[in-house]
């Protein structure tokens, strides 16, 4: 226990003395704290981008505006920084808002390289603008800002408009946009079929990055007096993004750590060798060469950053609280109605056809459905079940054929409309969101449901605190239903490949859709706990929710299932009942075999 | 004494503890089953066997030998080789040359291809396919090909978690049919399954975990007739 006790002392004892690092420097040296500030600024940038699954190597770019706009504003036209600087955020904000357009589309490595381009070509207008800029030899303030005097503001500002950020970051991260990047982060199909809009999401925190880096370059043009584009080079934008690594992107304050310990660093070997040997002053590149080797040592001791040790240990004190749960509601609150007509208007797929590379999954399926029906859905391994699925959840589109839902086409729709159109799903290969606990997990299902904008949630509107209990309220009661409440604490990752897969049903369930995609839920399951999933399943439908079952348990599909579908080669070989199916020669030749 | 031996075996995770003090034996050239529910157990003690996770506390000694704490990839060369949940081949890789990356203990190139012939022979589909990209197999092929390329090292004990899942109940019946197979030409077997009457009737003694205890222990055809069994694992019929 001791041992234990040490060994979460740790990371708390590095974060400690990181604090106490920088406070020495910055009572030590007002430039000093201007810069810790603003670095600790320009981390946060990063982390904006890195949480949304988004490598932007453009903070550097963005900065760059930020500063020249701001400079320019206020010494060429005399302006006050309280207006240079929100217009040069503002611009950041116009200018991401163009450029996301295109290179939003792009992902991984391929938006690194491009946002590092786009870092490259401001830098190369602040030097063909000469008369703006001051061209290649930089532009010097001071004549036109009264230095001495606007100091003290100035590191005041700074401080101020961080700790404002902190509370924006610290806000978000618990509420329901925090939880769609962390999603997205995690695994971006599954939030999509959760009805999350990963696109605006992207686009979102595109804009967070480059107004917080305007911020910090206006900052820093007003701080340091003089500006030079090769302060805004490309081992800028790498400086920044190291902040964030070392400190660890998972958690807001992790890049405020990292942005702390990699400026107090360089400036603490500075200072402490400035007196030493001569020997060793020789070497002007040494304190960076240390900064170099500790950066080294958090990345081989600490892979998620010092952010993700802090939180792993906190999530082991929260441990299962599964919350008190209302009884007497019942979770599974019917589906709303549907819009439809008919019953033959509920689900129809016409002339499906889906090609992969040459290969047909699916070829020219025709099948239609009914509200309040269990479908099954049976076939040998990879004969198109899950193409199917896929298909009607919008992961994937139909090469030929329509999908039509109540009445309208939604082939081509993208996943997160489908989804809250009022079809759920869940993944054959378990894709739940793993460092999340199961209770938020399924909290991520409700996120159509949520309707409070970031906007209230910064300004703690009594709408957000309702609105996020009851979707605790509801995802607690669920895991209840089946039969989860003691793992809701747990982080899902760590349990079980069968109590995985009632977590995801769970989840699915949270969207109260009208129709859920069940592919495979009982993978994993012993029979005692697949007849239990059956008799959840019959429950469902008494709830007036429609299923489609796919299924190897064959105790389970005859047991559950009204109308059985089966797939041989992406085509329908059978149709029928579970009697019609279990005698039809067909089927036992390519599928159920016979004894 | 059995060729592996597991004595107060504990795997903790962080705070929850999946295995706690488990016991037990396997003698060689039998196959035995290990069965529980959702969360018991099963996994988390394969893994610890195999060296992926660590033993929080106990012994586990294979062949007269204490292996626990060695690393993953020594335990292999000692003759203990897992086929993993989920079946984990390369998708993009050919099925040769997954295969040959069961050999990679193997340093002589002829003996490698006798293994890997070997393998054939078990598995002609695997020869047919051979150029194939391991993805574009079915589920039951694959599952052939993951069992196919933990043999390759020759090894005297297989650990299987998971084989039937997610399979069509025709391949399933193969599946368990190839098992006996590799139990009956030496191959000593620990298999976890939920498809737990199957895997009682083909292993001959099973071990029941429960909230990662022992819960029962004994020859498999008895526990098939024993009510607590029956009622947490089999159901009905």
């Amino acid at each position: 226990m001791s041992r234990v006790g040490f060994r979460r002392l740790v990371p708390w004892a590095v974060a400690c003395l990181i604090l106490a690092a920088d406070v020495f420097i910055s009572v030590r040296n007002h430039a000093d704290l201007d810069r810790l500030l603003i670095n600790v600024i320009l981390a946060l940038s990063a982390f904006a981008t890195l949480h949304a699954r988004m490598l932007s190597l453009a903070n550097a770019g963005f900065m760059a505006i930020g500063a020249y706009t701001s400079a320019i504003l206020a010494v060429k036209l005399g302006l006050p920084v309280a207006i240079s600087l929100p217009a040069a955020v503002l611009l950041c904000g116009l200018v991401a808002v163009v450029i996301g357009l295109p290179v939003l589309r792009l992902t991984d490595v391929y938006l690194a390289i491009c946002t590092l381009g786009f870092g490259e070509v401001v830098r190369i207008l602040i030097v063909l603008l000469p008369g703006l800029t001051g061209g290649p030899t930089g532009a010097n303030l001071s004549t036109g800002f009264p230095y001495e005097a606007m100091r003290r503001t100035q590191t005041w500002m700074i401080a101020a408009f961080l700790a404002l950020l902190v509370y924006l970051f610290w806000a978000m991260s618990r509420s329901k946009t925090g939880r769609a990047f962390r999603a997205i982060r995690d695994r971006p199909q599954a939030a999509s079929t959760m009805g999350i809009d990963i696109v605006a999401y992207r686009n979102l925190a595109f804009l967070m990055s480059a107004m917080i880096a305007g911020a910090a370059g206006a900052f820093y043009a007003h701080s340091v007096g003089s500006l030079d584009n090769s302060d805004f080079r490309f081992t800028r934008a790498v400086d920044i993004l190291s902040y964030a690594v070392v400190g660890g992107s998972g958690q807001w304050f992790g890049p405020i750590l990292g942005a702390g310990l990699l400026t107090a660093l360089p400036i603490l070997l500075r200072d402490s060798l400035g007196a030493s040997i001569g020997f060793l002053r020789s070497f002007a590149q040494l304190p960076n060469i240390l900064t170099g080797l500790g950066l080294l040592l958090v990345i081989i001791f600490l892979p998620g950053g010092m952010a993700h040790a802090l939180h792993l240990q906190r999530k082991g004190t929260r441990g299962r609280t599964a919350g008190s749960v209302e009884s007497g509601k019942d979770a599974l609150a019917a589906p709303g109605a549907a819009t439809g007509t008919g019953p033959q208007d509920f689900l129809s797929v016409h002339e499906l056809t889906r090609v992969f590379g040459g290969v047909e999954a699916l070829r020219n399926v025709s099948l239609q459905f009914e509200k309040g029906r269990i479908y099954g859905l049976i076939g040998p391994n990879g004969a198109g079940k899950t193409t199917f699925i896929n298909l009607v959840s919008g992961l994937v589109t139909p090469t030929s054929g329509g999908i039509m839902w109540q009445g309208k086409a939604i082939h081509g729709h993208r996943a997160h409309q489908i989804a809250r159109a009022g079809i759920a799903r869940t993944y054959q290969s378990i894709r739940l969101f793993d460092e999340m606990s199961a209770l938020d997990n399924v909290i991520v299902g409700h996120h159509a449901h949520i309707h409070t904008s970031l906007l209230s949630t910064w300004l703690r509107l009594p709408r957000e605190a309702r609105e996020e209990g009851e979707a605790r309220d509801q995802a607690a009661r669920l895991l209840e239903r089946l039969g989860l409440s003691e793992l809701a604490g747990r982080p899902a990752g760590t349990l079980s490949y069968g109590d995985q897969r009632r977590v995801e049903i769970a989840r699915a369930l949270a969207l109260h859709p009208l129709l859920l995609l069940l592919d495979e839920p009982a993978a994993g399951m012993n029979e005692v706990e697949t007849s239990r999933l059956g008799r959840f399943l019959l429950e469902l439908k008494d709830h007036g929710y429609t299923l489609v079952v796919v299924e190897h348990h064959m105790d389970l599909i005859m047991g559950v299932c009204e109308r059985i579908a089966v797939l041989n080669f992406g085509r329908v070989i059978a149709l029928g009942t579970p009697t019609e199916i279990s005698g039809n020669d067909q089927v036992l030749e390519a599928y159920l075999g016979r004894d | 004494m059995g060729l592996l031996e597991v004595t107060d075996l504990w795997v903790r995770y962080g705070s929850i503890e999946a295995v706690r003090g488990l016991s037990f034996s396997v003698e060689e050239g039998s196959i035995v089953c290990l069965i529980g529910a959702n969360g018991a157990g099963k996994s988390s003690t394969l893994l610890a066997v195999s060296g992926l996770v660590r033993a929080g506390n106990g012994r586990i000694r294979f062949a007269g030998k204490d292996i626990t704490g060695r690393r993953a990839d020594l335990i292999v060369r000692d003759g203990l080789v897992q086929v993993p949940e989920g079946r984990a081949i390369l998708a993009p890789l050919t099925v040769e040359e997954n295969l040959d990356l069961g050999a990679w203990t193997i340093g002589d190139q002829r003996q490698a291809h006798e293994a890997r012939n070997r393998v054939y022979a078990l598995f002609p589909r695997l020869a047919e396919r051979s150029r194939q990209a391991a993805g574009s197999l079915s589920g039951g092929e694959q599952q052939m090909l993951a069992i196919g390329r933990a043999l390759m090292s020759g090894p005297r004990m297989l650990l299987l978690d998971e084989p039937s899942m997610g399979l069509a109940p025709v391949v399933v019946t193969s599946v368990f049919r190839v098992i006996e197979g590799i139990a009956r030409s030496g191959t000593t077997i620990l298999l976890v399954e939920q498809n737990a009457r199957q895997a009682l009737r083909i292993s001959q003694r099973a071990i029941v975990l429960s909230h990662g205890r022992l819960l029962r222990e004994g020859e498999s055809k008895t526990l098939l007739a024993d009510p607590v069994v029956v009622e947490a694992f089999l159901g009905k019929t």
